[in-house]
């Protein structure tokens, strides 16, 4: 195996590694995929896939605490972060050494991810709004943060790759937010300049919930007011990647390599009709969103999507798949500064402390094993670091949750986790002061903050209730319940960062990350923001607000006298970010390490800020645009006389 | 007397415990499981004292609903077996013994989501679109 020298060796299943394995080897390169999780979830086999998931779904059924890592392993060998490690820090308690995090503080990182085949997309929720225009240039616009290297309309194709991947149910139209408020007139942008004149997602919004209608009636021409300016109310159905009825009007039919243009194709097809992707065990599975309302941990019927249909697109002929190898450092010619190798650890079985090293061999190199890990690698190996950014500017999006009783009946628990956002504050010149966030509606009640309804039952219980009593009061507390979201953006901070210490090792000898984290005035005073906002809309809801915040959750901070919690995204951010200068940033924007020409970093961490929007959609399209610097890349090399050896692909 | 077997009480008890009908509760499939559960983490005398206290409760209250309650409230709820009762009636509504669930199918079984009007997340899935109108309802006896 070690003799072995493959085109492209990448680091990581997860979307940003199937994204790279899929495209590169249907442009016929010859790939190997390290991935540290169990061999069990990458099944090919319909049989066997099937029985893998159906041992997830019970392990999700079986568990106390549903949260998203639940259904999966977490295996000592290739530990997952885990929002059940996370504690308050104190200084008497610090640094928090539980699970695969050291959390230095002062405030615990509080976002989670899954190593297995797959990653994180099998407990992503899948909401996939584009970032907005300004999103890309917040040091001009607004003074802070950086800009990115590269504009909205630059990364415009890649986001029509990245949604025809992962197969966007939305509407467009719904997608005019707001830009800003100028006097008392509020700016919107123009849909048919970001997205273009009559484009269309591959399926059509997901029905947004009873519960978004009973919320978008009660507010109907809501303006509220935040530091002396007047804001609207603006609700956007929220673009996801969850199947549902195929727009007749998408013809765009797929991606591949165009070898004389040098360049990836999206394909249009006048008579082509869309199909959405089911199960990985049955094409005709999954063919709708079937409203299971448990897209977070896991799907039973994968509509939602997930890393792996990519990664079954791949062409098996150019494809060798290492799993149960954990990546653990790179080595590099300390002349030419190429990479010259990976080194893996190939564990025996779960939890084994019995396991193998070796080197796997490549002509380019590629990390997708997410952003805190990528970084952790790099440091590990001493790489790719002239700039000092590897592991900085770690991000996530705060999220303030506000929570209360609705007047009415608005029948949470049911269907995907959001339908709906509230788009107002995703951008403005409020981005000066302070972050700007977007504000999902949350379609299932309490259950994040308050542990809802076990909790609801358990109090009612204390306070004696139980027969019919019980019952009607249940009914009518659960099905009132509303959650808001407010999704705070955070700026890149270079203290907020991964590090590595030899005191902290996982069973296998390989670093653990440590994490520095904290909260600033910006991040305050949006949450201070955000609730006075809160406070209005429920009051137009005649929600009866039940928010509670305390110092002892985990993560608490107070700002001019009130205690605000925040509450992790699952966005995690950053950490070898994208940028127009060797000096300031880790990658450029082909998404190439300044510092090494044969090794690319794919995945959020290459994000220079993070805006509003879930980050994997952005994220996918850099992946796109990564696969595309490879493959010119590799045959740029190949046109020249390569300097790489050429043999023979052996399949393992 | 009660000639009920102790499985028959602990059905009939939790009809009142539980605000669901018998219908509704064997309709989970989960009477065994439950009994069992309930029973095997007691103390055998606990087992013994419980069931006679809930026949007391049922064979006095010439089957009115509201003496039932009141000896429920008194007994049931009293301190020295209140927290078995709320084990009981937690393990219906959700499927757990404390804090661990019984069996993946005691959670898809909860009738915590039967009275929200949802559905145990994970499981029984309304349909496509289901969630953009109000829950439809099933009458039950
Ligand atoms: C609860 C939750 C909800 C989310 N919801 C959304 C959402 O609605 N929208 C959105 O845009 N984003 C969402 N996200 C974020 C999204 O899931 C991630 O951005 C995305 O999945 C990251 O993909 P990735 O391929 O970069 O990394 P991952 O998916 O994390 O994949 C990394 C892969 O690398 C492997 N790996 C790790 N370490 C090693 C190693 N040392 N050696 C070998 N292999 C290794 C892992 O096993 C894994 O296969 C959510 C996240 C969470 C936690
Ligand atoms: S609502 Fe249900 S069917 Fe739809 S994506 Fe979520 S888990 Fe899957």
């Amino acid at each position: 195996m070690n003799d072995h020298e493959y085109d492209v060796v990448i680091v990581g299943s997860g979307i940003a590694g199937s994204v790279l394995t899929k495209t590169l080897t249907q442009a016929g390169k010859k790939v190997l995929l390290l991935e540290a999780g169990l061999q069990a979830g990458i099944a090919f086999d319909a049989e066997k896939n099937f029985q893998n998931y159906q041992y997830y779904l019970n392990t999700f059924y079986k568990a106390g605490a549903k949260v998203p890592n639940s259904p999966y392993p977490n295996i000592e060998d290739a530990q997952s972060i885990n929002v059940l490690d996370i504690e308050k820090i104190t200084p008497e308690n610090k640094p928090t050494t539980n699970g695969y995090l050291v959390q230095e503080g002062p405030l615990p990182f509080a976002s989670d991810c899954l190593r297995g085949p797959g990653g994180t997309t099998l407990h992503w929720l899948g909401s996939t709004p584009r970032m907005l225009p300004n999103d890309f240039r917040m040091k001009t616009e607004y003074g802070v943060g950086v800009d990115w290297p590269i504009t909205y309309d630059e990364l415009k194709p890649y986001y029509e790759m990245a949604e025809n991947e992962i197969g966007i149910s939305g509407d467009v139209e719904d997608q005019k937010v707001p830009e800003k408020v100028v006097g008392d007139k509020t700016i919107y942008y123009n849909v048919d300049r970001t997205y273009g004149k009559d484009y269309v997602f591959p399926m059509k919004k997901i029905p947004q919930s009873y519960l978004d209608k009973v919320c978008m009636n009660r507010s109907k021409g809501l303006k509220v007011e935040l530091n002396k300016v007047v804001y609207d109310i603006v609700y956007s159905s929220t673009p996801q990647g969850r199947n549902s009825i195929p727009d007749p009007r998408y013809k765009l039919t797929g991606i591949t390599w165009d070898q004389r243009a040098k360049k990836l194709v999206l394909h249009r097809k006048d008579d082509y009709e869309y199909q959405p992707v089911g199960s990985n065990w049955d094409p005709y599975t999954g063919q709708r969103c079937e409203g299971n309302a448990s897209c977070v941990p896991i799907c039973p019927v994968q509509a939602k999507y997930n890393a792996l249909k990519t990664l079954r697109k791949s062409d098996p002929e150019y494809l060798a798949i290492i799993t149960q190898a954990v990546a653990s450092r790179i080595f590099y010619d300390k002349g030419s500064n190429d990479i010259t190798g990976i080194e893996y650890k190939k564990y025996k079985y779960a939890d084994s402390t019995v396991f193998e090293t070796k080197v796997a061999k490549g002509k380019i190199y590629v990390l997708a094993a997410s952003a805190i890990e990528n970084a952790k690698i790099l440091l590990a190996s001493g790489i790719a670091n002239s700039s000092d950014q590897v592991g900085r500017n770690l991000m996530d999006h705060f999220v303030m949750l506000t929570w209360g009783l609705l007047p009415e009946k608005g029948f949470p628990y049911r269907g995907p986790g959001s339908t709906t956002n509230i788009s107002t504050f995703r951008d403005g010149t409020f981005r000066k002061e302070h972050s700007a966030w977007i504000s999902p509606i949350d379609n299932w009640g309490w259950a994040w903050p308050t542990f809802a309804p076990g909790t609801d039952l358990s109090n009612a219980l204390s306070e004696g209730m139980f027969g019919k009593k019980l019952r009607a009061h249940l009914n009518d507390v659960i099905t009132r319940q509303l959650l808001l979201h407010f999704e705070c953006e955070q700026i890149p901070d270079p203290n907020n960062r991964v590090t590595i210490d030899p005191k902290y090792k996982d069973q296998l000898g390989n670093y653990r990350p440590v994490i520095q984290y904290q909260s600033t005035e910006y991040m305050n005073k949006a949450m201070e923001a955000a609730k006075k906002v809160s406070d209005q809309i429920f009051k137009a809801y005649g929600v009866e607000d039940f928010t509670d915040y305390t110092m002892k959750n985990a993560d608490a901070v107070k700002y001019n006298g009130k205690v605000y919690n925040f509450w992790g995204a699952g966005h995690i951010v950053g950490t070898h970010r994208m940028g127009s200068s060797k000096e300031h940033s880790v990658v450029n924007p082909d998404q190439r390490t300044w510092d090494h020409d044969n090794l690319y970093l794919v995945g959020c961490g290459n994000m220079p800020t993070i805006g509003t929007s879930n980050p994997t959609l952005t994220m996918t399209a850099l992946s796109f645009k990564a696969a595309e610097s490879i493959l010119k890349q590799l045959e740029k090399n190949e046109d020249h006389g390569s300097t790489f050896s050429k043999k023979q692909f052996e399949t393992t | 007397m009660s000639k009920k077997t102790p499985k028959e009480s602990f059905l009939t008890i939790s009809v009142y415990l539980t605000g669901y009908s018998q219908v509704d509760l064997l309709g989970t499939g989960m009477l065994d499981t439950y009994y069992n559960t309930f029973v095997e983490n007691l103390e055998i005398e606990n087992v013994t004292t419980y069931f006679k206290e809930v026949d007391q409760i049922l064979d006095n209250s010439g089957n009115s609903e509201e003496k039932i309650n009141e000896g429920i409230t008194k007994v049931l709820f009293g301190s020295a077996l209140v927290s078995l009762t709320t084990n009981l009636i937690t393990m219906w509504y959700t499927g757990n013994w404390g804090q661990d669930v019984i069996s993946p199918e005691s959670y898809t079984q909860g009738l915590i989501w039967n009275a929200a009007q949802a559905h145990p997340p994970g499981a029984k899935q309304p349909g496509y679109g289901s969630w953009a109108d109000e829950p439809i309802e099933i009458p039950t006896i």
